[in-house]
């Protein structure tokens, strides 16, 4: 449980020193911005109790708010997609449940189960961040143009570092 | 009151959910432009030094094309100094009040962050109060128009992007004088619409757009960029999408314009008001 829990926050580290360095000065065609740091949000255990999902999603949010001049963004879209995971999860859990201990990985559920679960959550967290950020539905099909995009490079991503990761 | 408290501790999640959600649209809703450079030094010290080193790493990759443009640009200012030195009348010592005729202020600066993605695009620069930096002042890369400044602290300053859909300039065609109200769409960084421009105006492709100087903020015929494409719009006016000359992707080098006889304009204009 201990050694759990430092693995995870040696994670949050790492995926935030990545987000900030790394991929905060990627921008595709000024149009797109990966967003990878919801892997961590992603990869929390099942047990967690609802409250501090949410309380972890909120800090996370905020941090990455710090870091790119948007106060609030971040944190709104991030505690969205953290209160959306529960549903989620129940909708796509396998036949015989989640075993007991173990994460959301894609070493446990295989590749095809995280890629629904990961592109579900990266999906509503892009349309909540980029919906705030508009702010007005005049460019409404545009918005979800940069959606649609962002999403498909941030789970490119997520996914490309869950495999490195289990691949360790 | 069980019947609350069974209530509360059933939906407790979700309470909880809309009171962070809450917090959020509260920070999103007071966290303007001025809000950035307030948000306290504590977390802006530790970000800023951290984007500043990240920036001085970059600036070592751009070394070679930032020379270049430093060598034309000297090269072209030289020229210029030529023609106006003059060499005759070698008898005359003269004396020079070096600010007399100067009506505005440089100073470079380097941009340490900077976005082009968002709606409200904005770029910190390393220069702050304490090298004489207020608000309001212009900022121009090389090229032309790129910001204007926002907020202050010590040693940073942030700049609201000219993309940035807050933003309104006013500017004119170089060729017929006739002025306009320039502002970004959202869409695209490279470009931006000049409006207010009446239809009896010929305007053509190519047609360079400059800064007025009515906002005593720019400097009057500073470069912003170039006529792409014009349609009619209803009937009485132009909508001019304009060819931006500044690069903000690549905006790095920038200068900081302050105008030495701002107030003195204004407020002037403040007596007729």
């Amino acid at each position: 449980m201990i050694n759990r829990t430092i693995k995870l926050s040696l994670l949050f580290v790492l995926l935030m020193l990545f987000q900030v360095l790394v991929f905060n000065n990627i921008q595709f065609s000024g149009f797109v911005n990966p967003y990878i740091y919801l892997l961590f949000i992603l990869l929390l255990p099942f047990e967690i109790p609802g409250w501090l999902l949410l309380l972890i999603s909120f800090l996370t949010g905020l941090i990455v708010d710090f870091f790119s001049l948007s106060p609030g963004m971040h944190a709104f879209a991030t505690v969205f997609a953290g209160f959306m995971r529960p549903n989620i999860l129940r909708i796509i859990s396998p036949r015989d449940g989640y075993e007991p201990g173990s994460g959301p990985s894609m070493q446990t559920y295989g590749f095809r189960w995280f890629f629904i679960y990961a592109a579900f959550i990266v999906l509503i967290h892009h349309a909540a961040l980029f919906y705030i950020e508009v702010f007005r539905f005049q460019d409404f099909f545009r918005t979800m143009l940069r959606v649609i995009m962002s999403s498909v490079f941030s789970l490119s991503f997520i996914l490309l570092f869950e495999y490195y990761r289990k691949g360790k | 009151m069980r019947n609350l408290l069974n209530f509360l501790a059933r939906f407790s999640n979700l309470i909880f959910f809309l009171f962070l959600e809450g917090i959020a649209v509260y920070l999103l809703a007071t966290g303007n432009h001025y809000h950035n450079a307030r948000i306290g030094n504590s977390v802006r010290g530790i970000t800023r030094g951290l984007e500043s080193r990240i920036s001085n790493g970059r600036s070592y990759l751009n070394l070679q094309e930032v020379n270049e443009k430093l060598l034309a640009e000297n090269v072209a200012l030289r020229n210029r100094m030529e023609r106006m030195i003059p060499d005759f009348n070698p008898g005359f010592s003269s004396f020079t009040d070096t600010i007399f005729n100067q009506k505005y202020n440089y100073t470079a600066s380097e941009v340490v962050n900077n976005s082009v993605n968002r709606q409200k695009n904005f770029f910190t620069l390393n220069k702050g109060y304490r090298h004489g930096i207020k608000v309001d002042m212009a900022v121009t890369s090389q090229f032309g128009v790129a910001g204007v400044i926002v907020g202050c602290s010590e040693n940073y300053s942030i700049a609201m992007s000219l993309i940035n859909v807050d933003f309104k300039l006013s500017t004119r065609i170089r060729a017929n004088g006739y002025f306009g109200s320039l502002s970004w769409d959202g869409h695209d960084y490279r470009y931006a619409v000049l409006s207010e421009i009446p239809q009896h105006v010929v305007v053509n492709l190519g047609d360079t757009i400059e800064a007025t100087g009515y906002s005593a903020i720019f400097p009057e015929g500073t470069l912003v960029g170039t006529v792409s494409e014009y349609e009619k719009v209803g009937g009485d006016f132009y909508k001019i999408r304009v060819a931006l000359s500044t690069d903000f992707k690549k905006l790095h080098y920038v200068d900081i314009i302050g105008s030495l006889k701002k107030t003195e304009e204004l407020d002037l204009e403040k007596l007729f008001k």
